[in-house]
C-alpha cells in the first residue's frame, strides 16, 4: 500500500500540499491585515467606543431661574416632577411589578397588558434601557411608588424639573414657553443640554435662555454593562481622569418691569375680541408695564409637551394664537397721522391754525381719494382735522411733502426699525419710500397721499406705536422698550440692572410736539368732532388717536364664512397717553380686523386707563393745576406744554 | 520500548514547542478573564492542558495500524454519542450539545471531527483511483459525512456542522478528481446554498449573517457580540491595555469571553503584538501539519495530517473571522485558547495524531 502513495502519486501530493500551504499563508495574512486594520487604523475610534461603554456621564440638571414681575410675584418657576421608569433587565417578578404599578397608577386592564408588553418586548442589551412608564406622577403617589420599589425590582423614579406658569395665559407670549432642545443645541458642550432638557422656545424664556438656564452639571463614573456603578478593581484604572463631579449651576432670576395685574387688566379689556394686542408702557423711560397678544395660550401646556388635541386646536385656530401680535406689523391707519402732522409742521408746509378745505373726496391724478366721512369736514385747522380725522386734510399734506419726506419723519418716530424688545421675531414694519414701492410693484405719486393717512404700504407694530406716542408724551425721546428690570441671583443679589436706554429722539421743535399733543387731546375731548371721544374720562385728560385701517386681502374660497367676514373687517387702533398734562402712561390697543378705532378700540383704551388708575395706581390728580405745580420739570417738552396751557 | 526510544529523534519538537507555548498563552489569558469575572476557569484549563498533553503523548505512541483498524469503531461510537446527546443532552441556550457525565460535560461533536478525519483517511487508503476519483466515489464519502452533519445540525450547532464539511472538503482537495466531478460539486454547491438559507438556517443564524453585512445594525441586539468583540480588539491598539487591564471583559461588555470570544480579550490586553504572535503560532501548527502530510508513509497518514491541518485552520479562520467581524457569529472555538475540556482534549488528540504520523514518517 505504501508503494502506491510513494511511487505513483507522490509528486502530485507534494504539489497539492504546497498549494494548500500557500492558501493557508494567504488566508492567515488576510487575518493579520484585518487585525492590523482594527487595531492600528480603527484603534483610536474603537478605543473611544470602549470608553463609551464604561464611562457614564450623568448630567445633573441645573435649576432654571425664576421669572418675577415688578412686585416680586412669581411668573415662571421650576418644580420637581417625578417620572416612573422600569428597567426590563432588572425585573425579577414581572407579574408582581405589573400588578403593583397597575394598582398605584390605577391602570385599566388594557393599559396593564400594554405595560407588560412594553417590558417584555426589548431584546438583548435593549433590556438595560429604562422605559418610562409614567411622566410627572402625582406627588401623593411618590411615596406609594417608593414602597412598591422595595418589593418589585426594576422600578425607578427619576426627578426632572417641570416649568410652571402660575398665571397661565396672562403671560403667554411675553414669557413664552420651553421645549426640547434642537440638534445643534445638544452640541453645546458648555451647557450640557440633554435630550431631556427643556430650553426656552418662545418669549422671554427664549430671549434670556443663557441667563435662565444656568449650567447643567456632570457626574462621570465607571459602569458595567448593566449600568451599575463600579468603583473598585478594574474601574480604578479604566478611566484616565478620576471620577469627577461638576456641580450644576443654577440659572439667574429675571425680574421684569411687567406688572402681572396690568397683564390681567389688559386680558380683561380685550376679552370680547378674538385677535389683537395691547401695550401699556411708561412714556418717560420706555418701561413696559403690560404687553398682551390675543388669542393667548397656556404656556403650561406647551412646556409639558402639547397633547395632540391641543396642538390640533392651535393649528386650526384662524386667529393664529402663536403669533405675538404686539410685535407684528399691521397697517396703522389714522394713528399714523401724527407723523404726517409733525412732518408738515417741521417742514414748514403747515401752520397749525391754517384752515384747509377738507371735503369728502379728493381727486388726484386719475384717482379719487375718499374721506371716511362722506360729507367731508369743510375748512379745518390741525386740531379740528386731527379731532375729526379728516382724511383729505392729510392727503393734501402728503401731496405737499411727498412720500420720501413723510418717510424721514416716520423713521424718526422709530417706525421701520425693530424697537429692540428682542422677542418673538419682532417685526421692523415698513416705512414706505419711493424706492420701496419701486421695488414692490411700482410707485405712483398717489401713494404719498395714502401714506399720509397710514395706508399705502405703511406697517407698524403695536409696540412701535406705543413708543412713538411715548415720544410725543415725553417731549421727544423714543425709548427702547424695557421689559427686564434686573437679573438677580436666587439670594436676591443683583447681577445686572437694565437702565432705560433712549433709542432715538424725534429731533423736532418742542413747540411742534406740543401742537401735535394738543391735537391729540382734541381728538379725544373735542365736544363736536372727537373721533376718540369714547376714550375720554371724566376725571382726567386723555390724549389719543383712533385708527381704522382698511385691509385689502386676497380672498380664498376655501375660507370659512365666519373667517372670511373677519378677514374683511378693518383693523382698529387706538393710541393714547394720559394724563395729558403730565403723561404717566401710554396705552396702545390694536384689534386685528376689530372694526373701528373710535367705536371699538377707544373704549378699550379707556377701560384700561380706568382700571389702571383704580386698581394699580392713581395716575389722574383731582385738578391739572395742582399737578403742574407739584411735579418737577421732567424735560424740554414740559416747558413747551406749560406755556401752551396758559 | 526499544522502538519508541529509537524514534525519539523523530519527535516533531517544533510541533510540541508550539503546542506548549499556545497552552501557556491560553492559561495566562484565561487567568486574566477569570480574574475579571471571578471564576477560576484558568485552573480547570490548566488541568485539561496537562491531561491533554498526556492524551497527545498517548495518541502519538498508539500503533499506527490500529488507528486505521479501529477507525470505523470510533466512527460508530461517535454516531451513537451524537444520537444520545439529542436525547439526553443538557439544553443550554436552546441547543443540546453536551452530555452530562456528572463530573464533566462531554461534547460529542468535538470527537466527530476526529472520527471523520480517521474514517475518510482510511477510506482513501483503501479505495485508490490512480486516474482520479469519480462522482460515484463521492457517494459513500457523502454518506459518511452526512450522518454526523445531520445529527449535529439537530442540536443545533451550525458551527460544528460546517466544520465537518470544511474538514472533509479540505481532505478531498488533497486528492485528485475527474474534472466532470469537480464541476458537478461546484454547481450543486451553488444551487444548494439558497436552499440551505431558506430551509436549514434558523432566524437567529440568519440575523448573525445579516448583521455582518451591516455592522451597525441592531448593535444592542443581534449585533452586540460582534460589535463588542470589534471594540475589544480595536481598543487594544499596538501594545494593548496590559495584562488584566482589559475593560471589555471586566465590565461585562464582551460575552462568551473565555470561550468563543477569548481572542478578543487577548487582543485587547496585548494589542497587535500579542494577537499577531498567536496568529503566527497557529500558522506554524498548520504548516507543520501539512509538512507531515507530505512526509507520511502512506495515504492514510497523509490524509490524517491534512485533516488535522484543516481542523486547526478552519477553527482559527472561523473563530478569528468572527471576532474580527469578517465572518458571521458561529459558536466555533479557538483551538486550545478557548476554555473547554472536550475541545482541549480533541485538539491535543489531533496533535498526537500528527506526532504519530511523524514518528512513522518516510525518511528521504
Amino acid at each position: 500500500m505504501a508503494d502506491v502513495y510513494l511511487d505513483g502519486a507522490a509528486w502530485g501530493y507534494q504539489q497539492r500540499a504546497r498549494r494548500l500551504m500557500l492558501a493557508v499563508v494567504l488566508v492567515f495574512a488576510g487575518l493579520l491585515l484585518r487585525l492590523a486594520h482594527l487595531q492600528l487604523v480603527e484603534g483610536d475610534s474603537l478605543k473611544a467606543a470602549s470608553e463609551r461603554n464604561f464611562v457614564r456621564d450623568v448630567v445633573l440638571p441645573a435649576d432654571r431661574g425664576t421669572i418675577y414681575d415688578r412686585h416680586g410675584r412669581v411668573l415662571a418657576v421650576n418644580r420637581p416632577s417625578f417620572d416612573l421608569y422600569v428597567t426590563p433587565a432588572q425585573v425579577r417578578d414581572l407579574d408582581a411589578l405589573v400588578a403593583g404599578v397597575r394598582e398605584v397608577l390605577e391602570l385599566d386592564e388594557l393599559e396593564a397588558i400594554h405595560l407588560r408588553e412594553r417590558i417584555e418586548e426589548p431584546r438583548g442589551m435593549w433590556r438595560y434601557q429604562p422605559i418610562r412608564v409614567e411622566r410627572d406622577i402625582d406627588r401623593a403617589l411618590v411615596s406609594r411608588v417608593e414602597a412598591l420599589r422595595a418589593r418589585a425590582d426594576g422600578l425607578s423614579v427619576q426627578v426632572e424639573f417641570k416649568r410652571e406658569y402660575p398665571y397661565g395665559e396672562l403671560g403667554a407670549h411675553l414669557l413664552g414657553y420651553l421645549g426640547r432642545p434642537r440638534a445643534e443645541e445638544l452640541k453645546d458642550t458648555e451647557r450640557r443640554y440633554t435630550k431631556d432638557s427643556m430650553v426656552g422656545r418662545f418669549g422671554l424664556e427664549k430671549r434670556y435662555e443663557q441667563i435662565l438656564a444656568g449650567h447643567n452639571g456632570l457626574e462621570r463614573y465607571v459602569v458595567d454593562v448593566r449600568g451599575a456603578r463600579q468603583d473598585g478593581g478594574w474601574a480604578r484604572h479604566a478611566m484616565e481622569q478620576d471620577n469627577r463631579i461638576i456641580p450644576p449651576e443654577r440659572g439667574h432670576d429675571l425680574w421684569l418691569t411687567i406688572d402681572i395685574e396690568v397683564q390681567r387688566l389688559l386680558v380683561e379689556a380685550l376679552a370680547r375680541h378674538e385677535s389683537g394686542a395691547a401695550v401699556v408702557l411708561d412714556p418717560n423711560d420706555g418701561t413696559v408695564l403690560g404687553l398682551v397678544s390675543k388669542p393667548g395660550f397656556d404656556p403650561n401646556e406647551w412646556s409639558s409637551g402639547l397633547s395632540s388635541e391641543v396642538w390640533q386646536q392651535i393649528q386650526e385656530n384662524p386667529f393664529n394664537p402663536m403669533l405675538d401680535k404686539s410685535v407684528h406689523a399691521y397697517f396703522p391707519g389714522s394713528v399714523y397721522k401724527v407723523v404726517t402732522a409733525m412732518a408738515g409742521l417741521e417742514e414748514g408746509v403747515l401752520d397749525a391754525d391754517e384752515e384747509i378745505d377738507s371735503p369728502g373726496r379728493y381727486e388726484y391724478g386719475n384717482h379719487v381719494f375718499h374721506c371716511h366721512k362722506r360729507g367731508g369736514h369743510g375748512k379745518v385747522n390741525l386740531f379740528e382735522a386731527m379731532a375729526a380725522s379728516a382724511d383729505v386734510y392729510f392727503y393734501k399734506l402728503g401731496e405737499r411733502m411727498g412720500i420720501d419726506t413723510l418717510a424721514v419723519y416716520g423713521e424718526r418716530f422709530g417706525f421701520g426699525t425693530r424697537t429692540g424688545l428682542g422677542i418673538n421675531g419682532e417685526s421692523a414694519g415698513v416705512v414706505p419710500t419711493r424706492a420701496h414701492h419701486e421695488a414692490h410693484g411700482g410707485y405712483q405719486a398717489g401713494l404719498a397721499l395714502s401714506t399720509a393717512i397710514g395706508q399705502g404700504d405703511v406697517r407698524t407694530t403695536p409696540v412701535q406705536m406705543a413708543l412713538a406716542y411715548g415720544a410725543l408724551a415725553n417731549g421727544g425721546t423714543v425709548w427702547t422698550p424695557r421689559v427686564v428690570e434686573s437679573i438677580r441671583r436666587p439670594d436676591g443679589q443683583v447681577v445686572s440692572t437694565f437702565e432705560p436706554v433712549a433709542q432715538r429722539t424725534l429731533g423736532v421743535d418742542t413747540d411742534h410736539i406740543a401742537l401735535v399733543d394738543k391735537a391729540l387731546e382734541r381728538a379725544v375731548n373735542d365736544d363736536k368732532l372727537a373721533t376718540g371721544h369714547l376714550a375720554a374720562l371724566p376725571y382726567g385728560t386723555v390724549a389719543g388717536k383712533t385708527g381704522t385701517a382698511q385691509v385689502r386681502r386676497i380672498q380664498r374660497d376655501s375660507m370659512r364664512q365666519s373667517v372670511k367676514r373677519f378677514r374683511d373687517r378693518d383693523h382698529a387702533w387706538f393710541a393714547a397717553f394720559a394724563p395729558y398734562e403730565s403723561p404717566r402712561l401710554v396705552v396702545v390697543v390694536f384689534l386685528e380686523h376689530g372694526g373701528s378705532g373710535g367705536k371699538d378700540a377707544a373704549p378699550i383704551a379707556r377701560q384700561i386707563l380706568e382700571a389702571y388708575h383704580q386698581r394699580i395706581e392713581p395716575i389722574f390728580q383731582t385738578t391739572a393745576a395742582v399737578d403742574r405745580d407739584r411735579l418737577p420739570e421732567r424735560g424740554a417738552g414740559r416747558g413747551g406744554r406749560a406755556s401752551r396751557q396758559r | 520500548m526499544k522502538g519508541i526510544l529509537a524514534n525519539v529523534g523523530r519527535i516533531d519538537w517544533a510541533l510540541v514547542g508550539l503546542v506548549v507555548l499556545l497552552s501557556a498563552v491560553s492559561v495566562l489569558n484565561l487567568q486574566s478573564t477569570s480574574r475579571a469575572t471571578g471564576s477560576e476557569v484558568y485552573l480547570s484549563q490548566l488541568y485539561w492542558m496537562l491531561l491533554g498533553l498526556g492524551v497527545m503523548a498517548g495518541v502519538a505512541v498508539v500503533n499506527y495500524r490500529d488507528l486505521q483498524r479501529y477507525a470505523p469503531v470510533f466512527y460508530g461510537g461517535v454516531i451513537i454519542a451524537l444520537v444520545l446527546v439529542l436525547i439526553f443532552g443538557r439544553e443550554i441556550n436552546g441547543s443540546r450539545r453536551w452530555i452530562d457525565l456528572g463530573f464533566v460535560g462531554f461534547q460529542p461533536s468535538e470527537l466527530a471531527k476526529i472520527a471523520i478525519i480517521l474514517s475518510l483517511a482510511s477510506w482513501f487508503q483503501k479505495e485508490t483511483r490512480p486516474g482520479g476519483y469519480g462522482f460515484k466515489d463521492l457517494l459513500p464519502v457523502a454518506a459518511m459525512l452526512g450522518a454526523p452533519m445531520l445529527l449535529i445540525l439537530q442540536e443545533p450547532d451550525l458551527g460544528h456542522t460546517l466544520m465537518l464539511l470544511f474538514i472533509a472538503g479540505s481532505m478531498l482537495a488533497f486528492e485528485r478528481f475527474e474534472k466532470r466531478t469537480m464541476l458537478i460539486v461546484v454547481v450543486s454547491a451553488i444551487v444548494l446554498a439558497p436552499i440551505a438559507w431558506r430551509f436549514v438556517l434558523r432566524d437567529y443564524q440568519k440575523d448573525r449573517i445579516l448583521t455582518l453585512v451591516d455592522s451597525e445594525a441592531d448593535i444592542l441586539g443581534a449585533g452586540w457580540h460582534a460589535r463588542q468583540a470589534r471594540v475589544a480588539v480595536g481598543s487594544g491598539g499596538l501594545l494593548g491595555k496590559g495584562h488584566g487591564e482589559g475593560t471589555q471583559v471586566a465590565g461585562g461588555f464582551l460575552p462568551e469571553n473565555h470561550t468563543d470570544f477569548v481572542f478578543a480579550n487577548l487582543a485587547e490586553e496585548h494589542g497587535f503584538v500579542g494577537g499577531a504572535l498567536v496568529l503566527v503560532i497557529y500558522l506554524g501548527i498548520v504548516l507543520v501539519a501539512l509538512r507531515s502530510a507530505v512526509r507520511a508513509r502512506d495515504k492514510f497518514g497523509g490524509h490524517v495530517a491534512v485533516g488535522v491541518a484543516a481542523l486547526i485552520f478552519w477553527h482559527v479562520v472561523m473563530n478569528m473571522g468572527m471576532v474580527l467581524n469578517v465572518l458571521p457569529v458561529t459558536g466555533v472555538t479557538l483551538p486550545l485558547l478557548s476554555y473547554g475540556g472536550t475541545s482541549v482534549l480533541t485538539v491535543m488528540a489531533a496533535m498526537g495524531l500528527l506526532l504519530n504520523i511523524n514518528l512513522r514518517r518516510t525518511v528521504f
